[in-house]
């Protein structure tokens, strides 16, 4: 578990904003690789759009290669009402960057056969690899997506009743009408969040210390779903200030410290994700698995070897400032003398064409 | 992958406006606007893109300047020279000075008006309206601006309120509804003809107009009561006849009186129900005058149009017609033909000349006032000035507020899905001395750019 205090939710914000970017960047997504990103709608996450936009009007940032899933719709209004979440990401998000509509997945509320749309919404996210970072907010009653208490933690997309103070607090959207507020959703599943293969929650306001206190201090539990991050191999939380009042100081000051650590150590609480370190991992399966007489070479020279650290993590390749050049020194430039390059011939174009008169 | 789609997307003629002010209502909104080219409208653009996946082929980002839906002006008489109350001999002459006339006009931020025909002899009116009806079948952006339908200003009018109408044309319609098809000719008054007339300025004290009312606005003709001597008292039977709109307020009209506040008291009437206790005193002695209890109208208050060139109104005149009935507020140039051309001196009919000042003409180059040459954008800048108003409030009265008196809501006038993408982009600076300039930087036709520069 990685937990981030900042300040304000605006710093919070902009942190998370600041990761999703590196890690789209350092991605490098491509038509034919497509950076895979679960969104969520909320108070909480607006800042964050409101800076990705700045950064792609900036032009720091493309989502044209992001696939993305959303996380829930509500059944049974148009997709054009200005509550449904289409209109919330079109209006705080979709329209103001270079996302491919075709590349959007927002649950359908209004399908013919709603459990259908779930099914072919599940598998979806499969044709696309998975889902490589969900972004989420939650609810003051922890529920994450509208995986409402009581949801199971192996749920998978469905059809959902929402809660009864899910309905009233959503009122206030609906002009305080209560029969106008949809009682029904479709959301991704507790255990669809936990396939995804990094996690990172915002939670701002002195309103939800309670969920997170019992988030991260307590044990998984089926009445504050987002526990179950627990049980993630690489979830974030990133809060503000207010949001951590009902945490213990403990609690505040040990990932506090672990972020006092490493950036002392030279690199920021960046873990590498199942992605990253799923490479480095088939180099070294490929290291152990071969004859001990072939040398790895021309790995280093992609990723450069991680200095050696007391805490087994590794330095992420884009944290390293400085240019190419620089880190090959002439000892480590061996690998351009590989008998590869031998047969590669360097003869003047000139000298392979046989003169006319010959 | 077979969630990404190829890059190269088919054009899908989508320009996407970014950065910009949008007019809606009274109110300046920050938000895109998409437009299509193919259809000509303004599009509902979450449904296109969620529905269609289109996105736009262009993005043009307008720097924060406004920008607006294209000018109406439901009054002009002519432009650059050429007068609609002019039909030359030579037959293909007329049709091709109004060709030109749209594309002219176009510049100024005019997208659509009502060619306006004031007081003619009959022979007058049969050979100029086959020309002057709707003009925008063919969506056509070269075609310039568009008409929406004649605007006859007479010739059933008063001879003491004629202006500089003709008094040897004026007509009354004693036998009723037959003597304005005997005038305009029954096939310019039919809803089933191409070339049926839009408004009629009609005078309602004259014998016989008020029957006629009823008559044309079942025909879907608009009524204007104008250039009349009608009390309070007539012209609230205008408006319960069916007349919704006045031509020029206070224009060439009874001004107001404390005791008949005339056509300009149908503005302080209320169509809501509210707690009165009547106006007239419960016993009346000869020497009490009484006033009939009509301040409550069960009609809406009328449309009105507002020359705002300085010289035909004061402009507290302006602010006080505002503040009765904002959303009835329609501004007009009432421009003749003069308007559009460089300052200078022109003959006129008679062997007359008229001299050109700005918006001032003048005849022989006397202090005579002939007319105006103002053109709508300096209309909207002085009533933004002269009323301390916003932009949107200005912009409104030339665009959504004659489209609802027109019945185009929907079409015209508007920047909502479906209107169409008649638009126009306005600069905005402020002089030294307060004073808000507003100039027309890009002017917008069916979806397409007709006249500035878009980069």
């Amino acid at each position: 578990m990685r937990l981030l205090i900042r300040e304000d939710p605006e710093a919070a914000s902009r942190y998370i904003a600041d990761y999703i970017i590196d890690r789209i960047k350092v991605f490098d997504p491509t038509p034919e690789k497509p950076f895979v990103l679960g969104l969520p709608t909320g108070s909480s996450p607006e800042i964050i759009y409101m800076i990705l936009v700045q950064r792609y009007k900036d032009g720091d940032i493309s989502f044209r290669n992001v696939v993305t899933f959303n996380m829930d719709e509500y059944v049974g209004i148009p997709r054009e009402h200005p509550e449904s979440y289409h209109s919330f990401m079109y209006k705080h998000f979709f329209s103001h960057v270079d996302v491919d509509p075709g590349n959007i997945h927002i649950l359908n509320g209004n399908a013919p056969d709603l459990e259908a749309e779930c099914i072919a919404y599940e598998e979806k996210i499969k044709q696309a690899g998975g889902i490589e970072l969900f972004l989420g907010g939650i609810g003051p009653d922890g529920h994450i997506a509208f995986n409402e208490p009581g949801s199971s933690m192996k749920s998978r997309t469905r059809v959902k009743t929402l809660a009864y103070d899910t309905i009233i607090a959503n009122s206030r959207f609906f002009g305080n009408d209560l029969t106008k507020v949809p009682k029904m959703a479709l959301t991704v599943g507790v255990q669809t969040v936990l396939d995804a293969r990094e996690i990172v929650i915002i939670i701002t306001g002195a309103h939800k210390a309670l969920a997170l206190q019992k988030c991260i201090e307590e044990g998984v539990n089926h009445m504050w779903t987002l526990s179950s991050l627990q049980l993630h191999p690489h979830p974030m939380i990133v809060v503000d200030e207010d949001a951590t009042l009902e945490l213990r100081v403990k609690t505040v000051k040990y990932f506090k410290s672990i972020e006092n650590v490493a950036s002392q150590l030279g690199f920021e609480q960046i873990l590498p994700s199942e992605a990253r370190t799923g490479a480095k991992r088939n180099a070294i399966i490929e290291q152990l698995q071969s004859p001990k007489d072939k040398k790895p070479n021309g790995f280093y020279v992609l990723a450069p070897k991680p200095p050696q650290l007391a805490i087994s993590t590794a330095v992420t390749p884009e944290l390293v400032p400085d240019s190419m050049s620089s880190r090959i020194s002439p000892e480590d430039s061996t690998p351009l003398d590989n008998p590869v390059h031998d047969e590669v011939s360097f003869k003047a174009m000139s000298q392979r064409i046989t003169p006319l008169g010959a | 992958m077979p969630s990404a789609i190829p890059k190269s997307s088919p054009q899908t003629g989508i320009t996407k406006f970014t950065n910009c002010l949008l007019v809606k209502g009274d109110r300046l909104v920050k938000d895109d606007l998409w437009i299509s080219s193919v259809t000509g409208k303004i599009l509902q653009s979450q449904e296109v893109f969620y529905e269609h996946q289109a996105t736009a082929d262009r993005i043009l980002d307008l720097g924060g300047r406004i920008l607006a839906p294209g000018f109406i002006d439901v009054q002009l008489n002519g432009w650059c020279g050429f007068d609609f109350s002019v039909v030359p001999n030579e037959p293909s002459a007329y049709p091709k000075g109004i060709r030109q006339v749209n594309k002219k006009l176009i510049e100024t931020g005019v997208t659509s008006y009502l060619p306006t025909i004031p007081s003619q002899k009959k022979e007058l009116y049969t050979k100029a309206l086959p020309h002057l009806g709707p003009s925008g079948k063919n969506r056509d952006p070269a075609d310039g601006a568009e008409s929406l339908g004649a605007h006859v200003e007479g010739p059933f009018i008063s001879p003491t309120k004629n202006g500089i109408h003709t008094l040897g044309v004026l007509q009354t319609p004693t036998s009723g509804f037959s003597s304005l098809e005997d005038c305009y000719g029954s096939a310019h008054l039919s809803p089933d003809s191409a070339t049926q007339i839009k408004k009629i300025t009609i005078a309602p004290e004259l014998p016989g107009a008020l029957s006629c009312i009823p008559q044309l606005t079942a025909r879907n003709i608009i009524v204007s009561i104008g250039h009349s001597e009608a009390t309070f008292e007539t012209a609230t039977s205008a408006i319960s006849a069916g007349a919704t709109m006045i031509t020029h307020l206070f224009n060439a009209m009874r001004p107001l009186h404390h005791r008949n506040p005339g056509i300009f008291g149908i503005l302080g009437t209320s169509a809501s129900p509210r707690s009165s206790r009547s106006t007239s005193p419960t016993s009346t002695s000869p020497s009490t005058p009484t006033f009939l209890s009509t301040s409550l109208s069960p009609h809406p208050k009328p449309f009105f149009g507002i020359i705002a060139d300085g010289i035909h109104l004061h402009p507290t005149s302006i602010t006080i017609a505002y503040a009765s009935h904002p959303t009835g507020f329609i501004l007009v140039t009432d421009a003749m033909a003069l308007a559009g051309l460089p300052d200078g001196t022109y003959p006129w009919t008679n062997g007359e000349l008229i001299t050109k000042r700005g918006a001032q003409l003048t005849l022989n180059d006397s202090e005579t006032i002939a007319g105006t040459s103002i053109t709508l954008i300096q209309c909207v800048e002085n009533f933004v000035n002269w009323c301390g108003i916003g932009v949107a409030e200005g912009v409104r009265a030339v665009t959504e507020t004659p489209a609802k008196m027109l019945g185009l809501r929907g079409t015209k006038g508007g920047l909502e899905p479906g209107c169409d993408a008649d638009l126009v982009v306005l600069g905005e600076a402020v002089s030294e001395d307060g004073w808000k300039e507003l100039r027309v930087e890009q002017v917008w036709k069916f979806g397409e750019c007709v006249h500035g520069e878009t980069e």
